[in-house]
């Protein structure tokens, strides 16, 4: 535990390496939350440089992703206040296109009415997490982009896991249903 | 368990939360099985566009290391700047304070100037008669309290 614990501190140290590990992670979140990509690399530099002026204070009780997922969800809190721009339910004037990214079909096999459905079933989802609110979309996020488990998303928005199951539950229910109604 | 998995068990199941009884269910349910793995096709869907959304958008690292690191080397001028704007508000607060100290110094002179003066004028004013009168008084001088008396009987 305190090799642990001591391995994470001098990753933090380093920040050339901290970047190296995390950037594509904390900017993807910031990405998928802002839906603007100057935004998502602002918020993306200032989380790492935040997690570097504060090292002293990660005392290794989360993992380093936790910790900067953390920063990262105050940063974008915080910038989406500040703007008081609700980029979400503004998709025409977002710079992510959302009917470009709800294209994204990976499989080429697929007949092109599966490709269609799935098509759909994207751009609901996109849909879908655009109306949630925020402590919504950052556990939705969090959990089905970036794959954290529960314990793990706790420690990011520093809510209980029974409040993280809770906004889950509600966000799987809103996209459930939008799903439902695309088709 | 027999019974179709309701929309809030399915959610339920999604964030990891099912009974052995559910998956023993979904295990022989086609309809819940397929009902279970669209939702998880269309979010791992969703992973991957936001995934391949991100790869298009993201910065190449160096430049965002360069510049994060340029801003690194801020704090240890930070210090620095803090010292010299410390220094010069500490210069502009005591020049009112010299200037403060040097007027009432000023006032305290003018004030024990004045207290000398009306000392003097004090002094002049408590005489009987003026300074050059004072030898003639000494000369002609008279039992006030006699003629009094003499004035009386007349």
């Amino acid at each position: 535990m305190i090799a642990a614990v001591e391995r994470s501190a001098s990753e933090i140290d380093d920040l050339d390496t901290l970047v190296h590990l995390y950037w594509t992670r904390v900017f993807r979140f910031a990405l998928a939350s802002l839906r603007d990509p100057d935004a998502a690399g602002s918020v993306a530099q200032d989380c790492f440089l935040r997690a570097y002026r504060s090292r002293e204070q990660f005392r290794g009780d989360c993992s380093i992703q936790s910790w900067l997922m953390r920063i990262a969800v105050n940063l974008i809190r915080d910038y989406a206040r500040n703007r008081r721009l609700q980029f979400w339910k503004r998709a025409s004037a977002s710079a992510v296109d959302l009917e470009a990214v709800s294209q994204w079909i990976p499989d080429d096999d697929a007949s092109p009415e599966s490709r269609a459905m799935a098509r759909e079933q994207l751009a609901a989802v996109w849909k879908a997490a655009g109306g949630l609110s925020e402590r919504q979309r950052t556990v939705f996020l969090l959990r089905f982009v970036e794959d954290m488990d529960l314990l793990e998303i706790a420690a990011a928005t520093g809510m209980k896991e029974g409040t993280v199951k809770l906004h889950l539950f509600r966000a799987l229910q809103a996209v459930r249903e939008r799903i439902g109604r695309s088709q | 368990m027999s019974q179709h998995l309701s929309s809030q068990e399915i959610s339920q199941w999604m964030i990891g939360e099912r009974t052995p009884q559910q998956e023993q269910h979904v295990r022989q349910c086609s309809e819940c099985g397929a009902e279970l793995a669209r939702l998880q096709a269309a979010l791992a869907l969703f992973r991957g566009s936001v995934r391949h959304c991100s790869g298009r958008q993201s910065r190449s690292e160096p430049s965002d290391i360069a510049s994060i690191l340029s801003v690194r080397r801020g704090p240890r001028i930070q210090p620095m700047r803090w010292a010299l704007a410390a220094a010069a508000l500490l210069v502009l607060a005591a020049v009112p304070i010299y200037r403060n100290a040097q007027d009432r110094q000023r006032q305290a002179e003018i004030a024990r100037a004045d207290t000398l003066l009306l000392e003097q004028v004090d002094a002049e004013v408590s005489r009987a008669v003026p300074r050059p009168m004072e030898p003639l008084v000494k000369l002609v001088s008279w039992d006030f309290s006699s003629t009094i008396q003499n004035e009386e009987i007349r």
